[in-house]
């Protein structure tokens, strides 16, 4: 997958995790940095990012991934 | 029909699930007196307060496996941080102390999880709550003194009906009707499960026995700038977490004494003085002598919010909890904890830092009877075998 898409993959499913349109989640985005990502919220996206991705997230990993270039690299290197 | 019932999880429980699942099973239903998950996580085992029939046995299964689904599947494996591990130290003490506590008249039950305390615990937790003020001054933190009840609003305003519903304990009085104040003052009479009265007789919900003590504070703050940007503060307090079956001596209270101390104002202010305030208790336990861990842990959410919860305390290290050693059970204890709550009350009660970002909290939580408890666990009841300044602090 070319690394453009996969951006705009993850800002879908935070998008719907967030009910918000795609155009809202700009590709930098970081926990925090929206009134939604919040803990609740970062913890959906976990959620969904292993519903989504077949991957398998442990507390470490749910402390790194927060925010949507950390989540992008992070799912590049598993599916290399 | 049957009084133990065998259930096979719907999946099987990791282990680093088996004793919260364990605790959550007190909830299931009212006919069962205690419940066992076996390490495996294969087998769970129900001791009912009565034999019932296959009926009630398909409903208390399925809701047991509702139980078990909600928290197993998905659920997030935590990492174990352990901070200090000091579990190793020497201790003099290998007895349950409960015999002797209980032969002493040190302890006296007055309902499940409610205990009245002899002299010998109530000194020993006044010396320790002498550390916890020792520490409290050492940020220049003031004393404040909270109510034991707190407003139904107040705990609503910060989500705690969804994330610890099972262990709220509700406050009430009889409606201002003199037909049911008569009738109350007539015929109220307690049985074995308690009073007899209709609660209809009851007036609504408007207050609860308070779960914690830095909730006060953060309200006093709310709706307003934080006066100076930060805020260290420390009280002491009466509070209240039913834990059903799972309410066993003074290890799990119903009610207890928690002494705090408290941070609120930007990120950075908070966490320095958690760490400061972990290393400071450090000394402390090392000249006790102390057996004990501080590892990261996670609040006994309930079961709809755990996954989630959990997970992001224990990722994003929230909670450390000192767990003391307990060598008549080869187990340990939490006897207090090191908190961090991010900006939740800042954002959930609009307590602004001078840029108008809502400000951080955290706290240090002593369990007193726990504190004590441990310690009798590990030293026993010959006060002069005790380290020197306890035993002064208790023949004063």
């Amino acid at each position: 997958m070319v690394a453009s898409d996969l951006v705009d993959r993850v800002r879908s499913l935070l998008a719907e995790a967030f009910e918000l349109p795609v155009d809202g989640i700009p590709p930098d985005l970081e926990f925090g940095g929206i009134k939604q990502w919040d803990s609740m919220g970062h913890m959906e996206i976990m959620l969904r990012l292993e519903a989504e991705f077949g991957i398998e997230l442990d507390t470490e990993l749910i402390r790194q991934l927060t925010s949507i270039p950390e989540i992008v690299a992070y799912i590049e290197e598993k599916e290399k | 029909m049957t009084d133990t019932l065998e259930i096979t999880p719907a999946l099987p429980i990791p282990e680093f699930l088996v004793g919260e699942v364990r605790s959550k099973l007190a909830y299931v239903d009212e006919t069962i007196r205690k419940a066992e998950v076996a390490i495996s996580g294969n087998r769970i085992t129900l001791h009912l307060e009565q034999a019932v029939d296959a009926a009630l046995e398909a409903e208390l299964t399925a809701k047991v496996q509702r139980v078990v689904t909600a928290m197993v599947k998905g659920a997030f494996k935590p990492k174990v941080q352990v901070l200090e591990d000091y579990l190793d130290r020497p201790v003099l003490y290998a007895e349950d102390p409960n015999t002797e506590l209980l032969q002493r008249g040190e302890m006296h039950q007055e309902t499940n999880g409610v205990y009245t305390l002899g002299p010998l615990v109530t000194r020993l937790m006044e010396y320790f709550e002498a550390q916890f003020l020792d520490l409290a001054d050492s940020f220049g933190a003031p004393p404040y003194r909270f109510p034991t009840l707190i407003p139904a609003q107040y705990l609503q305003r910060v989500d705690y009906f969804r994330a610890f519903p099972h262990s709220l304990t509700f406050v009430t009085h009889l409606r201002e009707d003199l037909d049911v104040i008569d009738s109350f003052s007539q015929h109220a009479a307690c049985d074995e499960h308690g009073l007899n009265t209709a609660p209809d007789s009851f007036s609504k919900i408007q207050a609860l026995l308070s779960p914690a003590v830095c909730y006060h504070l953060y309200f006093a703050l709310a709706d307003k700038p934080l006066p100076g940007g930060k805020l260290a503060a420390t009280s002491v307090g009466n509070c209240f977490r039913y834990e059903s079956s799972n309410l066993v001596s003074l290890e799990r209270l119903w009610n207890f004494t928690m002494r705090e101390v408290i941070f609120v104002g930007p990120k950075e202010y908070v966490l320095d003085n958690r760490e400061t305030a972990r290393n400071r208790m450090r000394d402390v336990f090392e000249r006790i002598g102390l057996a004990y861990r501080v590892e990261s842990a996670n609040d006994p959410f309930f079961i709809g919010e755990f996954r989630k919860q959990a997970a992001f305390q224990s990722a994003f290290q929230l909670k450390y909890e000192i767990r003391a050693r307990l060598p008549f059970k080869d187990s340990t204890l939490a006897v207090g904890s090191y908190n961090y709550h991010q900006d939740f009350f800042g954002r959930s009660l609009n307590i602004t830092l001078e840029d108008g970002s809502p400000a951080h909290t955290g706290c240090v939580a002593f369990g007193l009877e726990r504190m004590a408890y441990a310690f009798l666990a590990q030293f026993g009841f010959d006060v002069e075998q005790w380290p020197a300044e306890v035993r002064q602090a208790v023949k004063k």
